[in-house]
């Protein structure tokens, strides 16, 4: 007869729990305090209510910021979800050769964020590669502003997000593929549907639970998009700090001695409940198709 | 037995949440007590120092002023800590949150007002009567803050902007190393001389403005209480507009709008630029990096009044051994290991016995020596320009704003009507 204890289970979870208490569970739920306060780093705070959330409606650099924000995902949300997946399908065949590309396109993915952009603002820089080329290739008499117009910016951090993140999402993408059944192709190639048609019924269908779940961490990685921004503009934000990030927004106000912790923690939470907002319409729109 | 476990948990996370914001606070201690212990206690015992990345440059030398320390107060231990230079305000802001300062610790005036708010450094006045006769006024004043009494600091080395050109680029593009612009009409009329002589592709500026040019431009940056900024002035406006002028003419590079000060000094050394603002000791600097450079430079001084940079040493009221701990202080800025500093690099020494030295204000003939006598001149009539109130996030909205300006997609007027009201909300946080 076996003698169960009831502290059983809980020792076995007991690391676990703790690891998730200390820094998973207390961190969200301190964040949530934090937002009733006007806490510093040095010497506390104290309750100031919903001070902080009417502060969220009057700031004019976090409407900017939500903007640069809903723009990000709104470019990068079909970008990265199609690009990999086309790519995906290029690369799965069986060529001689075909490892090399796999590697190249997924060798940006293991570079770190801040490296990369770093190589890009050289690059975009008005005396950078890119400016060089436009100006002898006789495309573009002075400088393009890439780092020091706001869109133009915006649009540099995009493409290098895009860049980045192609080769993470293909190999999701091709581990997916692998695993739509060869027959159902076979048996529509039989029927004579075209390869167009193959794509539309049978492949996309079979990745479509994947294409779901790349869209929802695209659209959630885009809306905290940090680094490619910072990075890019040299932590200003760009010209006005126009091109802000919400994330960049609550860095500002949290850092150093006299660090803002509450407003930060404040627009954390707002954050928080915007990010859900596409992640459960995607959940909805996948549960619909299904 | 789960609701047991319910209620212990709800029980711990409410109690953690209702004392858990906020990190650190008055240790309860008085500066006075502390003041008392350490004019009165004997040197002895350990004692910990934290300087800021003086490793391994110059490890030698603190390391002789620890040994000298030692042989002076035989029986007394100290443990030398020096923190990476990236990341040290993160760094005293987790020892201070902790309770974990060492016992003297390497602290800039900006650093040390919110350490001294919260009633967590000692007092050194109280601790040191004679501070105000051994220090000059500006290093002893940098410690002053409006709203506190006291001095929490002893200021140790100072420094101070030199103006730097590049002869090469002033001569080739027919400007005269010998005429130097010295005020902000002759900088953007040689400017000008220069982009057209050079079609564009050389710039005599390349920053944009920043508190100091408003300050040098007669605006009052922060009230005398020092609870609201007050530098949305018509003279500031009109400082701006002069920039947003010279931007629109091509007169700087697009990109100063989103470069950083060091962007300034980059393009300087890239030969892009012809002038660029630094230490004393920036000729000595620039020769390791750009040695064909570093003897083409010729220096100036500062226009208008020269900012005064002042690092200093502070005391946490929470020391254990205070009388060591001001003792290892007042050593560290001696006049004697503050001399033994400054002829090691271009700083000055804060000590008025420290003034009379004639290495400071006789040059060797090299450029270098040149722009440290003009930087030892300067030190005179410098002031602490920036007020230490303003923090990272005020400072990147300042930029931010002065950017949008320059650029033309905001007027002056409102661009710093809206960079005093972010500011003065943060401010009162």
């Amino acid at each position: 007869m076996t003698h169960r204890r009831w502290f059983t289970p809980w020792l076995l979870a007991g690391p676990a729990v703790v690891w998730l208490a200390v820094f998973n569970l207390w961190p969200a739920v301190n964040t949530v305090i934090l937002s009733f306060t006007n806490a510093k780093p040095l010497g506390g705070g104290r309750f100031t209510g919903l001070e902080n959330f009417q502060r969220i409606l009057d700031d004019e650099q976090l409407a900017d910021a939500l903007l640069n924000s809903i723009v990000f995902m709104l470019v990068c949300l079909p970008l990265l979800t199609f690009l990999p997946l086309l790519l995906a399908l290029l690369v799965q065949r069986r060529l001689p050769g075909i490892t090399f590309f796999r590697t190249a396109f997924y060798t940006p993915v293991v570079a770190s964020a801040v490296v990369v952009a770093l190589i890009w603002g050289w690059a975009l820089d008005d005396r950078g590669l890119v400016n060089g080329l436009l100006r002898q290739s006789g495309l573009a008499d002075s400088p393009v502003p890439f780092l020091t117009d706001r869109w133009l910016l915006l649009f540099s951090a995009i493409a290098l997000t895009a860049w980045k993140g192609l080769g993470y999402y293909m190999v999701i993408y091709l581990s997916a593929l692998a695993n739509v059944p060869r027959e159902l192709h076979e048996a529509a190639a039989v029927d004579g549907a075209s390869p167009v048609r193959r794509f539309w019924h049978v492949t996309l269908p079979g990745v479509r639970p994947t294409m779901m779940l790349i869209s929802v961490l695209i659209s959630v990685s885009a809306l905290r998009v940090f680094s490619e921004l910072y990075v890019l503009s040299n932590g200003q934000g760009g010209p006005g700090g126009r091109d802000m990030s919400v994330v960049m927004l609550i860095q500002m106000y949290s850092r150093g001695f006299t660090g803002h912790l509450g407003y930060a923690s404040a627009l954390s939470l707002m954050l928080f409940v915007i990010t859900l907002g596409p992640m459960l319409l995607l959940l909805r729109l996948n549960r619909k198709a299904a | 037995m789960r609701r047991i476990w319910a209620a212990l948990t709800t029980a711990v996370l409410t109690a953690t949440a209702l004392t858990g914001c906020g990190l650190g606070s008055d240790d309860g201690k008085s500066s006075d007590s502390v003041a008392g212990a350490a004019a009165t206690g004997e040197v002895k015992g350990k004692v910990s120092l934290q300087t800021w990345a003086l490793k391994p440059k110059f490890t030698d030398y603190v390391q002789g002023v620890i040994d000298g320390f030692k042989k002076k107060y035989p029986g007394v231990e100290v443990e030398w800590l020096d923190q990476p230079g990236d990341g040290y305000s993160d760094k005293v802001l987790s020892q201070a949150a902790a309770g974990t300062l060492p016992d003297v610790v390497n602290l800039p005036p900006d650093f040390a007002l919110p350490l001294a708010k919260q009633n967590l450094l000692l007092d050194v006045a109280k601790a040191d009567p004679k501070l105000a006769d051994e220090y000059v006024p500006g290093g002893v004043d940098a410690y002053r803050f409006a709203g506190q009494d006291g001095v929490y600091g002893y200021p140790w080395y100072l420094n101070t902007d030199v103006n730097y050109w590049s002869s090469e680029l002033l001569g080739r593009y027919g400007l005269d190393p010998k005429k130097l612009p010295a005020s902000l009409d002759e900088l953007i009329a040689q400017a000008r001389t220069m982009k057209e002589k050079s079609g564009g592709q050389t710039y005599l500026m390349s920053r944009k403005p920043g508190l100091g040019d408003l300050y040098n431009a007669g605006v009052k940056i922060m009230s005398d209480d020092g609870k609201s900024f007050t530098f949305n002035t018509p003279e500031a406006a009109a400082l701006l507009d002069k920039y947003r002028d010279a931007f629109k003419e091509g007169l700087l590079p697009k990109d100063v709008l989103t470069n950083t000060y060091a962007g300034n000094s980059k393009l300087f050394n890239a030969g892009t630029a012809a002038w660029t603002t630094g230490g004393g000791n920036f000729i000595t600097s620039i020769a390791t990096d750009n040695p064909s450079l570093a003897p083409k430079i010729v220096s100036s001084p500062a226009m208008g009044t020269p900012p005064l940079y002042v690092q200093g040493v502070s005391i946490p009221k929470s020391t254990r051994n205070p009388a060591a701990a001001v003792a290892l202080a007042r050593w560290v800025t001696s006049p004697e290991n503050q001399a033994a500093l400054a002829h090691l690099t271009s700083v000055f020494p804060s000590t008025k016995a420290s003034a009379n030295d004639p290495f400071f204000s006789r040059s060797d003939g090299t450029n270098a020596g040149d722009a440290k006598v003009i930087a030892f001149t300067s030190l005179g009539k410098a002031k602490m320009i920036q007020p230490v109130q303003v923090n990272d996030a005020m400072s990147t909205i300042v930029n931010q704003q002065i950017a949008l300006a320059i650029s033309g997609d905001a007027s002056s007027k409102q661009a710093l009507d809206s960079a005093v009201e972010q500011c003065n909300k943060l401010l009162k946080g």
